[in-house]
């Protein structure tokens, strides 16, 4: 047993190459996969199977492999790599997967050995109980020995995206992909041919079975259809590109490999993510042989009869100079005749079918070159030590005898590849002529083109296309086509074989990749699985990563069998995208990193850095969060510092990434009575309110300070996050609602930049800056704002606060932030104005009973339960969520309310999110439902009253102040004592604010 | 990824667009006068139909103008789009295409040829 090189071949080049497989250095040529590449070197064992351990080799020759799959530690040990379809270069290291300590001797196969256990269902019988036993033991030890590879190192992906329009598509580029592409040359259409391989030819290419078109040899032919196609002016040829997808509305999803046979450069993008809209699709993908299921049918040195072949033609090896052959079809005779041509010979051919059946030019064939035949026969089993060593054929007269061999190449007959079409919606038929599957109605403008149609006769090909393709209004196309076996297909049913000899390591599989067994469909069955999507999932066929291209329908015939009905009857399970792997990396594209999510800075960003902010993410906003004094100092330590200093002298925050709204036209003022709760309408010019904004279902969705420069302008903060929401729900109202309302809106967050400075010496530093302006309480009110030049910008000030202390908010155009913000620490040294963050600003509104917008409230909170009836403006006719506060529901009087809540041992703190009770211990077990009154939405260890002080919404809230309740904890079953209060702790006649 | 007709723009790809629910469910003129029941009915109920559904869209990462648009779910497929001040077209305008990929029946959904 060793491989033959073929030097015709014409798509392998000469060259040696060096690659490494488990350590070990081997020769290659250049143009050699890495599954071809180790065959060369008649290596046959690959990997280990993934649940049973049990040794596996190369089964197929492309994108249908379910066994070979390796790990390629030089390109960021990316796994589960297809050898059948990875190109190698010089230098390429190779590993197997799955297995400890080495390939040949493998503990993990304990599991062969053990798998009477590890039927269908394992996992959902086997891990049921006791209780806690998933979290602490079965799940960490599935995980371990879970999957295949190991995961990728760290790398960043360079992928990139690119889009298409085209007027029609082309999947695939052999036979009948090349000539729909060539009756298309020099149309009007604009054409897209995509082909996985990096050859156009298809079967051409990859067997031995065409001799010729229009007199020309096949590699002379597709030569010179692709000189035709690149002169073209209006067809391209994408090659290494593989057609995962097909969506909705003609939209399909290529992956294009950028470094196939090369070594990757990092600085490049590797991989092109084609995202492609077309008006017609023409599928012309063929198809992918399926293989049989017999014992041990997984032994490496089993390998697919036309993979066998596509080896010798297109990779230019024989894996083996003398494998036995076992079909159930007429095309197999093609494998023979190309082993024939390399001087070599089958050990035997096995064919299932009736004698009568079989093609008299097989039958002189086999027999003219002295080939053992066994027709009517079969392969019961196979065994060997880590290889195929001995193949047992139950003859027509059922006696079985044995031959010796290192291969065998089973053939199952062909699947048209209705992946893509099944995943457009299009409806597949059942045909006994090819017993398959293949396309029947299409649901988008798929064309199926050759035998991906079901059309496995090259004499009707030409006839097909015309025909298919008449309605473009392009010429026939007649071509003259030679082929070296008989035209027209033969087979025979068989999907699995009686198994003679039962030891308890002999498998009959349906799924190499899941490992999946034909006993384990019965089993499934017998449990009540009957019905293929049910079967799929709980035996796992067709899951792995190949998706059962080799064995899916196998399975459906295997079922129908078992179930006694049609293999239609049966069904398919439904065909999803991608048809075949694709890296997360390559969806990504360039939104990874920095790049995923945009991140927002204010323009005192880079103020904020120098001076130690640790930043915190509102939204798509970069927030400073608080500001560290020193390396030593903690989060704590800095936000008491910052509350304490605020409420002392003065503390400014960046406040730009509040939302701002400005309303504007003739019926402005109607609209924004109508969009907030409040009453606009008596309110006087260059006065500003605090306002809520309500859901249609009388929830709050929003709060923010309206300023009414007069009737027909406005300007509307919103929280940060809030604001693209609050826009757009504007919009919505104006355009869908009101259309009659003349009123325009424009977002105008970052044309401001907005800081707030506030306490009690807020007015001093702020008059050192802005001399010409009175700051006095009398001229300067609270809840007013004043316009003016700040260097031929137009800036406003106004009076409010967040904090409960004297403030002044500042807008200021951004090309003037960073001076101005500069400027108020120059004057405000003296008073030791500190800059605060988020942190901060939390704590101090929470120390005044102010609430937050997604704190205290969650979607269903009104402004009653609040306690702000005073911002209802309840003389307005209507607003947006007004009808429904006087729902039954939301005019409740037990609904949770908001209330302050302290603990009455001041040392304690309460916790954010804990519930309120009414026990003073919780039971150890909780056994009977404990009622819950409500849970804490605020907590904050307070500088200025040094105890801990809490907001709450409880049921009945506004009823139970001075009550005793109890909060839990984190900790234990203890509960924490607490009073419930007003939520208002600071100053709650309001003399700070409005001083 | 569906394309969608901007009645302002032309077809842009759906990420553009967001989805506003069921349209022609105007705002009642007089909230007060409704009963909390009448009320409730429009505030949280919305037909959600298997075939023919007239709908809101709006071009969010565009134009922001809000359209409707007539689609059939069971294909999605749109049918017909049209401004906020053309004629609600009338149901007969469109053939009732419950045909769904599978051939699924007019309510709920699976494999077809397993249900036999």
């Amino acid at each position: 047993m060793s491989a033959i090189n073929n030097k015709n071949c014409k798509y392998i080049s000469q060259k040696e190459i060096k690659i490494t497989f488990d350590g070990k250095s081997y020769s290659a040529l250049d143009g050699d996969t890495v599954a071809s590449a180790l065959l060369r070197n008649n290596i046959r064992l690959i990997g280990r199977s993934f649940k049973y351990h049990r040794p596996r080799g190369i089964y197929t020759c492309g994108i249908e492999e379910p066994n070979a799959l390796v790990q390629i530690l030089n390109e960021h040990n990316e796994p589960n790599t297809r050898a059948t379809i990875k190109r190698t270069y010089d230098g390429i290291n190779i590993s197997s997967q799955n297995r400890w300590p080495s390939l040949a001797f493998d503990i993990g196969s304990i599991n062969n050995i053990l798998s009477p256990i590890f039927s269908a269902g394992f996992y959902y019988k086997t891990f049921m109980g006791p209780k806690g036993f998933w979290k602490k033991i079965y799940e960490p030890l599935i995980r371990r020995t879970a999957g295949l590879g190991k995961p990728p190192k760290n790398f960043r992906s360079k992928s990139i995206h690119q889009n298409h329009n085209v007027d029609i598509l082309i999947v695939g580029g052999g036979l009948s992909g090349l000539i729909a592409a060539r009756k298309l040359i020099d149309t009007n259409n604009e054409v897209l041919i995509i082909e996985q391989d990096c050859f156009l030819g298809g079967i051409l290419k990859n067997s031995n079975k065409v001799k010729s078109i229009d007199g020309k040899n096949v590699f002379e032919w597709v030569n010179e259809t692709e000189k035709l196609i690149l002169g073209s002016k209006n067809i391209k040829i994408l090659k290494n590109t593989l057609v995962t997808t097909y969506n909705f509305t003609n939209h399909l999803i290529a992956l294009e490999d950028k470094f196939a046979g090369k070594k990757i450069d990092t600085n490049k993008s590797e991989l092109t993510l084609h995202k492609i809209r077309t008006t017609h699709t023409i599928l012309a993908n063929g198809h992918i042989e399926r293989f049989i299921s017999f014992r041990n049918n997984d032994l490496p040195g089993v390998m697919l009869a036309s993979s066998f072949e596509k080896y010798i033609e297109r990779y230019g090896v024989a894996p083996d100079e003398k494998p036995v052959i076992f079909s159930n079809n007429s095309s197999t005779i093609s494998l023979v005749k190309s082993l024939i041509n390399l001087g070599c010979k089958p050990s035997a051919y096995i064919d299932s079918r009736n004698k009568n059946d079989i093609e008299d030019e097989t039958k002189d064939y086999l027999l003219k070159n002295n080939i053992p035949f066994y027709p009517e026969s079969e392969v019961e089993g196979c065994e060997g030590n880590k290889k195929v060593e001995k193949v047992y054929i139950r003859g027509s007269n059922k006696e079985i005898s044995s031959i010796n061999t290192s291969m065998l190449c089973p053939s199952g007959g062909f699947n048209p590849d209705i992946h893509l079409f099944t995943q457009s919606k299009g409806l597949v038929k059942w045909d006994d002529k090819i017993i398959s599957f293949k396309p029947d109605t299409a649901f988008q403008n798929t064309i199926t083109l050759g035998s991906v149609s079901g059309n496995y006769e090259f004499k009707n090909l030409c006839n097909e296309i015309n025909k298919k393709l008449s309605f473009l209004k392009v010429n026939d196309l007649n071509l003259d086509i030679e082929t070296n076996i008989r035209d027209d297909f033969s087979i025979s049913e068989l999907w699995e074989t009686k198994t003679n000899k039962m030891s308890k390591w002999s498998k009959s599989f349906i799924d190499l990749h899941n490992d999946v067994t034909t006993k384990d469909l019965k089993q499934a069955i017998n449990e009540g699985y009957d019905r293929i999507e049910h079967l799929k999932r709980y035996t796992t066929n067709s899951m792995g990563t190949d998706q059962g291209k080799i064995s899916s329908i196998n399975s459906l015939g295997i079922v129908s069998k078992i179930l006694n009905k049609k293999i239609e009857e049966v069904g398919t399970t439904t065909y999803r995208p991608p048809y075949a792997p694709l890296s997360f990396g390559a969806i990504a594209g360039r939104s990874t990193y920095e790049y995923y999510d945009p991140e927002r800075k204010t323009p005192i960003h880079n103020w904020h850095i120098k001076n130690n902010a640790v930043f915190e993410d509102v939204g798509q906003w970069k927030r400073p969060w608080y500001f560290k004094k020193d390396e030593s100092e903690s989060m704590h330590q800095a936000v008491q510092r910052e509350s304490k200093q605020t409420r002392q002298t003065a503390g400014i925050i960046d406040g730009s990434t509040l939302g701002k709204i400005e309303i504007k036209g003739k019926d402005a003022l109607e609209f924004m009575n109508l969009m907030y709760t409040n009453a606009f309408t008596k309110m006087k010019p260059m006065t500003s309110r605090y306002a809520l904004m309500l859901g249609e279902d009388g929830m709050i969705m929003d709060d923010g300070i309206v300023c009414k420069i007069n009737d027909k302008h406005f300007i509307a903060t919103t929280t940060s996050s809030g604001a693209p929401k609050v826009l757009s729900h504007m919009e919505e109202f104006l355009q869908t609602e009101w259309p009659h309302l003349q009123v325009f809106l424009n977002s105008i967050t970052e044309q401001f930049t907005t800081f707030n400075i506030s306490g009690p010496k807020a007015r001093e530093i702020i008059s050192k800056v802005f001399t010409d302006i009175d700051f006095n309480n009398e001229k300067f009110p609270f809840m007013t704002f004043k316009t003016f030049d700040y260097k031929n910008t137009q800036a406003r000030i106004m009076r409010a606060s967040f904090t409960g202390e004297l403030g002044y908010e500042i807008y200021i155009s951004p090309k003037h932030a960073l001076e101005l913000w500069e400027q108020l620490f120059n004057y405000g040294k003296e008073f030791n104005l500190v800059p605060y963050g988020t942190e901060t600003m939390h704590l101090l509104r929470a120390e005044k009973g102010y609430v937050v917008i997604g704190q205290e409230t969650d979607g269903t909170v009104t402004p009653l339960d609040l306690n702000f009836n005073w911002m209802i403006g309840k003389k307005k006719k209507d607003f947006i969520g007004k009808r429904s506060l006087t729902r039954s529901d939301t005019a409740r009087e037990d609904r949770k309310q908001l209330v302050g809540v302290v603990p009455i041992d001041k040392s304690l703190f309460i916790e954010e999110g804990q519930h309120i009770v009414e026990c003073e211990n919780l039971p150890n077990k909780i056994k009977t439902p404990i009622e819950y009154l409500g849970h804490i939405s605020s907590s904050y260890h307070s500088p200025n009253l040094n105890h801990c002080i809490s907001m709450a919404m409880i049921k009945n809230g506004n009823k139970l102040k001075g009550k005793k309740l109890f909060v839990s904890t984190s900790k234990g079953t203890k509960n924490i004592p607490v009073e419930v209060v007003s939520p208002v702790f600071i100053d709650p006649e309001n003399k700070r604010l409005v001083s | 990824m569906i394309l969608i007709n901007c009645p302002y723009c032309g077809e842009r790809e759906q990420s553009e667009f967001s989805n506003g629910g069921e349209a022609h469910v105007a705002r009642p003129k007089n909230p007060e006068a409704l009963s909390d029941k009448d009320w409730g009915q429009y505030v949280f109920y919305r037909s959600n139909p298997k075939g023919i559904f007239y709908e809101r869209w709006v071009h969010t990462h565009g134009c922001r103008k809000w359209f409707n648009a007539v689609r059939d779910t069971s294909t999605d497929t749109f049918l017909k789009i049209y401004r906020l001040d053309d004629n609600r077209p009338d149901i007969s305008e469109f053939k009732s295409t419950l045909k769904s990929p599978s051939g699924e029946p007019s309510v709920g959904s699976g494999n077809f040829a397993v249900k036999k």
